[in-house]
């Protein structure tokens, strides 16, 4: 029997106050049921039969059942077998956390995410062991990767259908956890971001000027983006097993001025104090007595100095499927050939 | 370091809280009031969604205008419209906002940029533009906030007015209050493009999605999309996710909603719970200190509901005036 793949779609990311004071893009819904579809065609190409979806109400659904309709009527065979999880729709990211829990207790051999780095993450919370494909439907998206989502969902069959040794098909990722007081309140999967507001609100970060400490898992110059500091001053890839440590600081005290793209279309100075490797396994304090941690971008936790945080790096925290890695070995071993 | 982490100063938070608890207390009191059969036509209560007319209309001054829907009660105190007038205003009493003849549906106060409450669905955005073309042709930096719901959201007037917006680059904000029924049939099935940003981006306006049950995420965004517009950064589009406590009008059965919606509504949605939790909660505003407000506001509102019903009512002869104007 082919194995089960899940699939979570958040049909609001996208929608924050980016739009409005970075040109950012929107993503319409229908546009989110057609990445679905092409992932779901590309997944029964590689002979998946069932796949598992987590339910919303914002349309996603709707415009995925037409077109399920039309192929019917059409006679094109091209989709495999669809079910929807049967859950109550909070249409918060509780419903992401409670999908993903069904689709391990329901046996997926991966999960396919469309989102941006906060979706992603809110997976990989609640994920386990089940390997997740990324397909970045975000604003600052850091952690999925951008690519076709065919070729995702093509990966992804192949990785799970074990055709790709799995060595080569899943590559393991760093995650850090954030701990306040003796429990792990949180995770984030790309970024930590300490800022001086104190309060959550709007939630996206787009002030520089009170942005003060980093921490991430790995940093690329090629993205937008909180990380995308760390990645113009010292690139660390997903493989190394290090993360970087950046202090800001206010431009008159800074060593170096950094011109960095930290929201779509927003290229501004970030004055840099100092950066350093992270050393997994080894909690750091934060100089900030007050303030509110941003995780992969979005303001989450207040905290004041009664609060004692610790923010530490974690390896070989959660599977992804290696997108790249699969279709090079499918195009080296003839897996596409028919 | 100051104690207060909020991005409002103490005594605007007292300002934020006095004013959500003057509008859920005003329609608190309706309910029970109306029930009793002594206001004219109908009501459509506001409670529940306070923090999203209170986070928006702390922004605000007199010169910046806003249209309102036939929900409009909160629109008003957030505005900062007298209440003993809107009482009396839905009392139909001479002494009331209009006069007594407008009602709860179309209580309007210019000095005050409220250009009214309406009870055509939708009607509230093209008056909108009218008023932030007046403010972008004076120069004054005013702007236009039109209010709608879900429902209204799918009326033409609407999406006219964004498409006027757009095209006249007017400081507009359209503000949909999502409390997910247009009426009492659910937005699943009666929107077809199913997310407003979406709506809002084919006519090339960004549009931002809110939790409208959070006073500080609306007041944060919302001050944002604000101070652009002032300074001709154009229109905008703000979705505030929210729940209704009561039903559509007074009266209303509610048999749409889901068994315990509304119990689940007010004990973990109610948004000034939540913000007398976080302000509380930060150490900012005592217990004594709400609990003085709330009293004050109770006060406040049962003088009005007295007033009201001892005012007496418009004389006859007032029928025809205020309402047509020479030019």
């Amino acid at each position: 029997m082919a194995p089960l793949v899940g699939i979570i779609a958040n049909p609001v990311s996208a929608s924050d106050i980016r739009r409005v004071v970075a040109n950012a893009s929107t993503l319409q819904v229908t546009d989110r049921a057609n990445i679905v579809l092409r992932v779901l065609s590309a997944l029964a190409s590689c002979g998946i039969t069932n796949v598992l979806m987590m339910p919303e109400k914002s349309g996603i659904r709707r415009h995925i059942n037409r077109a399920y309709e039309r192929a019917a009527n059409l006679k094109e065979d091209i989709f495999p077998q669809l079910n929807h999880i049967r859950m109550d729709i909070t249409s918060t990211v509780e419903d992401t956390l409670l999908a993903t829990r069904k689709m391990r207790e329901a046996g997926c051999a991966a999960i396919v995410v469309l989102g941006g780095d906060g979706t992603h993450r809110a997976v990989v919370s609640q994920c386990g062991d089940i390997p997740i494909s990324g397909i970045s439907t975000g604003t600052n998206n850091a952690f999925p990767e951008h690519r076709e989502p065919t070729i995702t969902g093509l990966a992804t069959g192949l990785a799970v259908s074990g055709k790709v040794p799995a060595d080569i098909a899943f590559q393991s990722n760093k995650r850090i956890d954030i701990q306040i007081g003796d429990a792990i309140r949180d995770i984030a999967i790309v970024d930590v971001a300490i800022v001086t507001e104190r309060f959550v609100g709007a939630k996206a970060l787009w002030k520089p000027e009170n942005f003060r400490e980093l921490y991430v898992t790995f940093s690329d110059p090629e993205v937008i983006g909180m990380s995308a500091i760390a990645g113009l001053l010292e690139p660390v890839t997903r493989d190394d097993p290090d993360g970087l440590v950046v202090k800001i600081v206010p431009h008159h005290e800074a060593k170096t001025i950094l011109k960095v793209p930290f929201a779509p279309g927003i290229i501004g100075p970030i004055g840099i104090g100092s950066w350093q490797r992270m050393k997994a396994g080894v909690p750091a304090k934060l100089d900030l007595p007050a303030g509110t941690i941003a995780l992969d971008g979005e303001r989450e936790l207040a905290f004041d100095q009664n609060d004692d945080v610790s923010i530490t790096l974690v390896n070989n925290a959660f599977r992804t499927i290696n997108v790249s890695a699969v279709m090079q070995y499918a195009s080296r071993n003839g897996l596409m050939r028919t | 370091m100051s104690n207060n982490p909020f991005p409002l100063p103490k005594e605007k938070l007292l300002e934020a809280y006095t004013k959500m608890k003057t509008i859920r207390e005003f329609e608190e009191r309706l309910h029970v009031e109306f029930a009793k059969g002594d206001i004219p036509g109908f009501v459509h209560l506001y409670a529940g969604e306070e923090a999203s007319g209170t986070g928006i209309m702390m922004h605000l001054e007199d010169k910046d205008r806003i249209a309102s829907t036939h929900r409009g009660h909160g629109h008003c105190i957030a505005k900062g419209v007298d209440v003993n007038g809107m009482m009396a205003e839905i009392y139909g009493k001479v002494t009331g906002s209009c006069r007594g003849k407008g009602g709860s549906m179309h209580i309007a106060d210019l000095s005050k940029g409220m250009m009214g409450a309406n009870g055509i669905l939708g009607a509230g955005a093209p008056l909108i533009c009218g008023a932030a073309l007046a403010s972008k042709y004076r120069g004054d930096g005013g702007v236009g906030i039109t209010f709608f719901g879900d429902g209204a959201s799918n009326q033409g007037t609407v999406l006219e007015s964004m498409n006027l917006a757009a095209v006249w680059n007017l400081p507009v904000i359209f503000v949909v209050e999502n409390n997910g029924y247009a009426e009492s049939t659910s937005i699943d099935y009666a929107v077809a493009v199913d997310s407003y940003i979406d709506r809002a981006a084919g006519f090339g306006i960004p549009g931002v999605t809110v939790d409208g049950t959070d006073f500080f995420a609306v007041h944060e965004a919302a001050g944002e999309i604000i101070k652009r517009a002032r300074e001709g950064g154009g229109p905008a589009f703000l979705e505030c996710k929210m729940v209704r406590f009561f039903g559509h009008f007074e009266g209303d059965a509610q048999t749409y909603r889901a068994k315990g919606e509304n119990e689940e509504n007010r004990a973990n949605k109610d948004c000034i719970k939540i913000f007398r939790k976080r302000v509380g909660g930060a150490g900012v505003i005592s217990d004594a200190e709400f609990e003085k407000i709330d009293k004050e506001v109770m006060h406040a509102i049962e003088e009005s509901v007295q007033r009201a019903k001892k005012d007496p009512l418009p004389s006859a002869k007032e029928l025809l005036t205020d309402v047509y104007v020479s030019y």
